[in-house]
This record gives C-alpha cells, sequence and structure tokens, in this order.
C-alpha cells in the first residue's frame, strides 16, 4: 500500500514531468509519445510472461487489433478517437481470451508455437482483407480531434501520457494485490495454485485477455501518434522486440517494464548512425541480457536503492523459474 | 479435377513437403537430445543456401558445394551449442525459446547486412528440364530433393538404432542424469545432435535454393518445419517426415482448392487445431505429468 506521501509525490512528478514536455520541439514530444506507447506494451506483456509465466509470441498482434479497429471505427463510421481506442482494446481483449482459452492448456513451447501461429494467422488475415485493411500498404488513421478541433503533437502526448500512468498505476496495484498473488503464484507453481484454491485455468486466461487489452490501447494510441499503420508494424520482429523490452528490464516487474522500454526506445535515436546494424545490435542485447543479465537492469536498480538505504529493504520479490 | 492434375499436384506436394520434412527432422533430433527446440533453425537454412551460392561463385563442381555445406552446417551448429546454447541449456524454457529465435535473427541480420535484400539463386545439379514418364512431368530438383530426403531418413534412423552415438543420443533423451552415470559423455551428445541438426537444416537450404531462390527470408521455412513436427509429435523421426510430406500436400491442394487468398491460413489454422486437441501430434506419445 502506497502511503499519502508517496502518492502525493509520485503525482506531482507526473504533473511535472508532463509540464517539462510542454517547451519540447514537435519530435522529441513525438518520440516521448513512442516510448509511452512502448512502455504500455511492455508493461501488459509484463503482466503475462514476467508474472503468469506465459510465453507469448504475439503481443504485436494485439496491438495490431487495437490500432486496426480503432482506425477503422474513426475512418468508416466516424467514431471520435476517445470511443473508438477502449473499443479496439475491448476487441483486443475479448481475442486474448481466444487465445488464452486454449493457451490455459499448454505450455512452453507449445504456448510459443500456438502465439506464433496465431501471429501468422492475423497478419494473413490483414495482408488478405485489402479492401478493408489496406493490406501490405498500410492505411492512413484519421487525425484524433475533440470537438472538430484536430489534436497537435503536444495534445497527443498529454493523452498517451494519461494513459500511460494510468497502465502503470493500474498493474502496480493489480500486483499489488490478490490478483498480483494468483499470477505469481501460477507462475512458480501450477499445482501448489492449483492446491490453494487458485483456478489456474482462468487466471492463465484473464493474463492473456489483460496483457491483450494492454496492447490493444498501445496499438490504437500508436495509430493516432504515427498516423499511419501497416502490418509490417505488428509482425514477429515488433513482438520480439516488446518481448526485449521485459528481459533487459526485468521480468515480472512493472519497474523493469518501464525502464526496459524507455532505454530501449531511445537506442534506434542513438543508432541512427549506424541504422543498418540496429536489428542486430537490438538481437546481441537481447541475447546478451538471456545469457548474462537474465534478471534485466530493474535489479542494478535495486542494487542502487539496497545501498542507498541500508540493509533493511524488504526483500524483492523476484521473477525467474 | 482431372487424375493427372492430381497426380502432378501430388508429386509438387510432396517434393515441396520433402524440404518440410528435412526443416522438422533438423528441429525433431536436437529436442530429442536436449530438450532445446530450436526457433532458428530457419536461418540455418538460410545459412545453407548462402554457404552454397558463395561456394558455387567460386566454380566449385556440385559434390564438393554439397560436401562443404554439410560441413559448415554441422561446424556452425557446435560453435552455437558451445557458445549460447550451453549457458542457458538449465535456463527456464522462456529463454530458451527466445534465445533459439534471437540466434536466428542475429543470422539473418548479419546475413541482410553482408548480401543485402536482392535475390540470387543457384542451379540444380541435374539442369530444369523437366523429365516426362507416363505422361507426367518431373522436375529433376524436386526428384533429387526427395532422392536427398529419402536418404538423410534412412540414414538417421539408421544412426539412431546401430551408431553408438546414436544410442548414446536415445538415452540421453530418456533420462540425461543415468546416461551420465553410464558415462555417457552428455556434452558431446548435444554437441553432436546440434551438429547434425545443423547439417541437415544447411542441406535443405542447399536444396530448395534452385526452386525458391536465395534471399534473407527463407527462413520463414520454420513455420512449415514447425507444423510439420507438430504433426508428427515433436520427437518421432519418421512422424517428422510423414508430417513434412503432409504439410506440402496441403499447402499445394489447398492452394487449388480453396484459392490463393486465404490458403496460407490454412496450415496455421491446422497449427491452432492440432495444438489444443492433439498437442502430442498423431505419431507422439502423450507426455502426462504427474503431480
Amino acid at each position: 500500500m502506497a502511503s499519502r506521501r508517496t502518492t502525493i509525490l509520485a503525482l506531482s512528478a507526473v504533473v511535472l514531468f508532463g509540464a517539462a514536455a510542454a517547451p519540447l520541439g514537435s519530435y522529441p514530444v513525438y518520440l516521448l509519445s513512442l516510448a509511452m506507447i512502448n512502455i504500455i506494451a511492455a508493461v501488459g506483456l509484463n503482466l503475462l510472461t514476467g508474472n503468469s509465466g506465459q510465453i507469448s509470441l504475439c503481443h504485436s498482434s494485439f496491438m495490431a487489433i487495437g490500432a486496426y479497429t480503432s482506425t477503422l471505427l474513426a475512418a468508416k463510421l466516424g467514431v471520435p478517437f476517445w470511443a473508438a481506442i477502449p473499443l479496439g482494446a475491448l476487441l483486443a481483449a475479448a481475442m486474448g481470451a481466444l487465445v488464452g482459452a486454449p493457451a490455459s492448456r499448454l505450455e512452453g513451447i507449445y504456448l510459443a508455437l500456438a502465439t506464433l501461429g496465431f501471429l501468422q494467422i492475423v497478419q494473413i488475415v490483414i495482408e488478405e482483407l485489402a479492401s478493408l485493411t489496406g493490406g501490405v500498404r498500410g492505411l492512413t488513421v484519421p487525425k484524433a480531434a475533440v470537438a472538430g478541433v484536430a489534436l497537435g503533437e503536444y495534445a497527443r502526448f498529454l493523452i498517451v501520457f494519461g494513459c500511460c500512468t494510468l497502465a502503470i498505476w493500474i498493474a502496480n496495484n493489480l500486483l499489488a494485490s490478490r490478483v498480483g498473488r494468483e499470477l505469481n503464484a501460477v507462475r512458480l507453481s501450477p499445482p501448489a495454485a492449483q492446491a490453494l484454491g487458485i483456478s489456474v485455468g482462468r487466471v492463465k486466461l484473464a493474463a492473456f485477455a489483460l496483457a491483450a487489452a494492454y496492447a490493444g490501447v498501445a496499438g490504437g494510441l500508436q495509430a493516432i501518434v504515427v498516423g499511419f499503420i501497416d502490418p509490417v508494424e505488428f509482425g514477429v520482429s515488433a513482438a520480439l522486440r516488446q518481448i526485449t523490452f521485459i528481459v533487459v528490464g526485468g521480468m515480472g516487474s512493472v519497474a523493469g517494464s518501464v525502464i526496459g522500454a524507455a532505454v530501449l526506445s531511445g537506442l534506434p535515436e542513438v543508432l541512427r548512425p549506424v541504422k543498418e546494424y540496429s536489428d542486430l545490435i537490438y538481437t546481441l542485447i537481447l541475447l546478451g541480457f538471456l545469457i548474462f543479465i537474465p534478471r534485466g537492469l530493474v535489479t542494478v536498480w535495486h542494487a542502487l536503492a539496497r545501498r542507498l538505504r541500508g540493509p533493511d529493504v524488504p526483500p524483492v520479490a523476484e521473477a525467474g523459474q | 479435377m482431372t487424375t493427372a492434375l492430381a497426380l502432378q499436384l501430388a508429386i509438387a506436394g510432396i517434393s515441396v513437403g520433402s524440404i518440410y520434412a528435412l526443416v522438422a527432422l533438423a528441429i525433431v533430433i536436437p529436442f530429442k537430445a536436449s530438450g532445446v527446440l530450436n526457433f532458428g533453425q530457419g536461418e540455418i537454412v538460410t545459412l545453407g543456401a548462402y554457404a552454397a551460392l558463395i561456394l558455387t561463385q567460386m566454380a566449385l563442381p556440385y559434390p564438393i558445394v554439397l560436401a562443404g555445406v554439410l560441413v559448415l552446417g554441422a561446424v556452425g551448429g557446435m560453435v552455437i551449442e558451445r557458445v549460447l546454447i550451453r549457458p542457458i541449456v538449465k535456463a527456464p524454457e522462456f529463454t530458451l525459446v527466445i534465445a533459439t529465435f534471437a540466434i536466428g535473427l542475429l543470422i539473418k541480420g548479419v546475413i541482410s547486412v553482408r548480401f543485402g535484400d536482392s535475390p540470387n539463386t543457384i542451379d540444380g545439379p541435374f539442369g530444369t528440364d523437366p523429365i516426362v514418364a507416363a505422361g507426367l512431368r518431373f522436375n529433376p530438383t524436386s526428384l533429387w530433393i526427395l532422392a536427398c530426403t529419402a536418404l538423410v531418413t534412412v540414414g538417421v534412423i539408421l544412426f539412431f538404432r546401430y551408431t553408438r552415438l546414436g544410442k548414446a543420443m536415445r538415452a540421453v533423451s530418456v533420462n540425461a542424469e543415468a546416461a551420465r552415470l553410464m558415462g555417457i559423455r552428455v556434452g558431446t551428445v548435444y554437441r553432436w545432435s546440434w551438429a547434425i541438426s545443423t547439417a541437415i537444416g544447411a542441406l535443405a537450404g542447399l536444396l530448395v535454393a534452385p526452386l525458391i531462390g536465395i534471399n534473407p527470408e527463407i527462413g520463414q521455412l520454420i513455420l512449415r518445419g514447425l507444423l510439420a513436427a507438430v504433426i508428427g509429435g515433436f520427437t518421432s523421426v519418421p512422424g517428422a517426415i510423414v508430417g513434412g510430406i503432409a504439410v506440402g500436400l496441403i499447402e499445394t491442394f489447398s492452394g487449388v482448392l480453396i484459392g490463393s487468398a486465404f490458403k496460407n491460413l490454412v496450415p496455421f489454422l491446422l497449427l491452432m487445431v492440432l495444438l489444443v486437441f492433439r498437442p502430442q501430434g498423431l505419431f507422439g506419445a502423450a507426455d502426462i505429468k504427474r503431480v
């Protein structure tokens, strides 16, 4: 439970950060928005993979479902973005439950295969339903507007920032509650969780739906921020990129998702001079962390905190097995 | 559909399917020995195709190219196993899935940087003039692929049944600890299971190159190979072969029967259905977990 003082501190930090972005030019603000979108997707994926322990290679497909649903609702039916994005997230969550239903019976490589199969199905459907989705040529997203006034870069950033804060807040509260303990119990030992009266299948399914909802919101936001969507944006490499976020940041930790997504979102800008190698460097980072720092950057963070605050810090709930 | 057309399609399906069968075989062998499913196997196929391209451009005769691809594939597998897989072989399954995936992307990335996306190709050993027999046309490259697949299959089956190393691999796959206590070097078994698997993967690349050309996207074949392995039950050598040929036939016939737009969906829908209802495949034994 967060004390009142930490709540006030966190809220003022959020407001300060939001205000501090105002004087920046439109390109840095745009980059910040993209980083926040990555954070939302990573937080969702980490609840599923880091906490409930299920491999998902199709997180980017739920982003695609959110992005295409909200864009098509806006373009074909004139639904405003603030209604279209939640509807997209809802459909993503429903699809998440659909994938989660068989997933509750599968584990390890079989789950990896099933989610990989689902990713391919979503890709093929987007590519082949070209009359609706624009196929491989992609789709231009209608400008997000409130009461007929199109939003500028900073207004879009504030919306993304608000969603991101909310996403982190919800995830933190979930993990501190019964739901979070159930998710971790299902990862650590499904039989023991079952014996304690936790419905393992239902928790796994709920984790999939929840993660998909997060991805759906991220997808819808990405559509309005970037203004254009195509299937390549949501392919296997995007799914691997999101997995890289949580591996680098730290599995099973909201702070880990935020750190991983924030650090790696900045990477393409740093690597701009060696653009053709950026995919390679990304993959090397993923492999390096998997082999040498499997608990992620968040452990560095915790080690620092321990040193600063002395040895009486409560033990960190660690992900892993 | 006339009988002749059906037969012609069946021939095409079987020859494409035997490539999938080789990829499935390459997936199954290290999985059997060490429980590691190599999601990067598709890029080993790509690597084999590019190795064949380089050796062919050096104007070497086909048998030498073939031998070179096999040796390079085997050495590559040993290096990957030693450097990247061995340190994490006991890690959670998530780590292994993502690491092998990443190894594949790494290989693909290096190839894209070095060769670009421009397509290349090499010829099969017997030219492209179709052989006509009994009113049916046979592509000599397809026949060559079929022959190689048959040879590899028989070789692998004999290897597991009669050689010391093959028997050691089977022992390790049943119980690695007990095998170690019986004096089997488990590390050696892992190394050779990777070497054999990547040699077969590289061979698939050499064989498929004349049919589909050489580009960094060849690795996509792994999706068909994985489906074939799922059909075959993941731990069965004959299952992988039957699964591969089944996938080839399904793909060829669904193209004609369903039309091109959604034919690509068929293998993946089949994959989902199989995983939900029969994850142990058609040949594998159910893995019952006692609690």
